[in-house]
């Protein structure tokens, strides 16, 4: 418990600083590209397009994907919306996991503490996201899924993302620091972590309920429901199902203060295990 | 005369494996794998404020690891250590981001460093001239000669004001008439009654500026005093060290590592 409040006060501490951090993050990326950090946007606009082509149009045609009794959707706008989470989910991941080894020697001697440097990273891809977001908005209007009442649930999930995200990268920065398998190990769970998650398929219709609520026990899963629920106005979903809320809170708490506790415990020697 | 660091019985202990499977093991089970390499052992000394401390010895010897001590880079294993007030390692393009260009950079370390966008900016300035970059401030520093690279580095590094300056091998690289400002500017560190630390291989220039000299051996103090005592020594020794035949060189190498490893017990 004091390791969690330690580590989230150093967040708030530094904040001004993580915000400034994650700006030179994209940039020192994207320098050396004459397009610039516009390729953090068409990079994503092309996956979705292939995952689209390959899965909703083209060669494996889906059908309307079916919400509520008279609402159906066409695959494109459900997938998308998911895809975009996971895009960012994805990413932040797999860098936030290799933040802390790559850059222990240019910051270990710096005056602040290191359970930032994740933060920044999650943070520079929160801001991609962020972008894709309001272009997903846009797309959704176009296509004739207006604004609605529920739109109001967004800020409550466009937190609880980067929260649920940042805590999961927290705990694999300070373990594939320790373990550098472990970064190896996350890239190949994490391709599969596509296809595990309800991104390209519907969850509901699996027939064996077991392994759909399996599949529902993945963090994810909520929060890309609640995005749907949101954009199709279909309802509140923060209160749906409030045992699913206290599942996913539950689960964040737990990630936030393992990787507290284990950060704590070995930001001291991490320089070591370089 | 106020102390500015005091360090006590410190050692620093780096595990040496075999193999990979060696390694895990040393980090899951609690019986201890591997052999232990102490680059520092037992080493006391305590700088006054005001001191300029040279740090002499052979490659391998301890002055590095010492000096990221001692700048807080490197935890110790055991030992205490005691600085008053904050130290700056100045190493050879420490720390300076490739994809960035050089403004980028200044403006990258001096918040990492707790500085505001305003003191940045006025700081900015002063960087750039100093540093001699001119034009190249715009390019990204992967572009930049080793020279340049240092420039930028050591113009930093001097303007954050730190109370303690540890210079590793800083001033070996870079055209004569930088090294000659550099130097200018370490007088003036040292006009103002801070504390400095000199890694060098060159007995002249630890002649020309430091005042105390401590001279690690395995990872051992060897000697520690007044520049004039322990020079002369210092040369004494590396004559002999330069004379000796290759083999000679290669036994007391062994030896050397042979006093520095242990079988590991936790």
């Amino acid at each position: 418990m004091k390791a969690t409040i330690k580590v989230l006060k150093e967040q708030f501490k530094y904040f001004y600083l993580v915000r400034r951090l994650s700006v030179y993050e994209l940039r020192s990326k994207n320098n050396d590209n004459y397009l610039g950090m516009a390729w953090e946007i068409i990079n994503p606009v092309f996956q979705i397009s292939i995952y689209w082509f390959v899965f909703g149009y083209g060669i494996r045609q889906r059908e309307d994907i079916p919400l509520t009794e008279n609402l159906s959707v066409p695959f494109i706008y459900w997938m998308i919306i998911g895809m975009i989470v996971w895009l960012f989910f994805y990413q932040s991941i797999i860098q936030g996991s290799k933040s802390i080894y790559t850059r222990i020697k240019m910051l270990a001697k710096m005056n602040f503490p290191m359970s930032i440097i994740p933060n920044y990273v999650v943070l520079s891809r929160y801001f991609v996201f962020l972008g894709m977001f309001v272009i997903l908005i846009l797309v959704m209007n176009m296509s004739g899924y207006y604004v609605n009442i529920y739109y109001l649930q967004f800020p409550y999930y466009l937190l609880a993302l980067f929260v649920f995200t940042f805590s999961l990268a927290f705990v694999m920065s300070t373990l594939s620091t320790i373990i550098r398998d472990i970064q190896m190990f996350l890239q190949s769970i994490l391709r599969m972590g596509l296809y595990i998650s309800p991104i390209l398929w519907n969850v509901d219709t699996i027939a064996n309920e077991t392994i759909s609520l399996v599949m529902k026990l993945n963090p994810l899963y909520y929060l890309i429901e609640g995005f749907r629920f949101s954009f199709f106005g279909i309802g509140w979903h923060i209160f749906n199902d409030p045992i699913y809320t206290v599942y996913f809170w539950s689960i964040t708490i737990i990630l936030f203060t393992f990787g507290s506790v284990l950060h704590l415990k070995f930001r001291r020697h991490f320089i070591d295990f370089v | 005369m106020t102390i500015s660091i005091e360090i006590k019985d410190l050692s620093k202990k780096y595990k040496l494996y075999q193999s990979r499977s060696e390694r895990f093991k040393d980090l899951v089970l609690p019986k201890s794998y591997g052999k232990d390499f102490w680059a520092l052992r037992h080493v006391d000394f305590r700088a006054n404020k005001g001191d300029v401390i040279g740090f002499i010895g052979i490659n391998g010897s301890g002055k590095s690891t010492l000096s990221n001590i001692i700048a807080g880079i490197v935890p110790e294993s055991s030992g205490s250590i005691y600085i008053n007030g904050q130290a700056s390692l100045i190493a050879v393009s420490s720390g300076l981001k490739g994809d960035l260009t050089g403004r980028e950079n200044i403006e990258l370390k001096c918040l990492m460093l707790g500085f505001s966008m305003k003191e940045i900016k006025e700081m900015q300035q002063w960087i750039i001239e100093f540093a001699e970059l001119e034009d190249f401030i715009d390019q990204p520093v992967k572009s930049y000669s080793s020279g340049m690279k240092s420039r930028l580095g050591f113009a930093i590094s001097v303007t954050i004001d730190p109370d303690i300056l540890i210079i590793d091998e800083a001033l070996s690289v870079g055209d004569k008439a930088f090294a000659e400002k550099s130097i200018e500017k370490m007088k003036e560190f040292k006009a103002q009654g801070k504390t400095m630390i000199f890694v060098s291989h060159s007995i002249n220039q630890i002649k020309n500026f430091c005042n105390k000299v401590l001279w690690l051996e395995f990872g051992q103090v060897k000697k520690y005093g007044n520049v004039d005592d322990i020079i002369p020594e210092y040369e004494n020794f590396i004559k002999e060290y330069k004379k000796m035949t290759k083999k000679q060189k290669s036994v007391y190498k062994r030896k050397v590592i042979e006093n520095q490893t242990v079988r590991g017990n936790k």
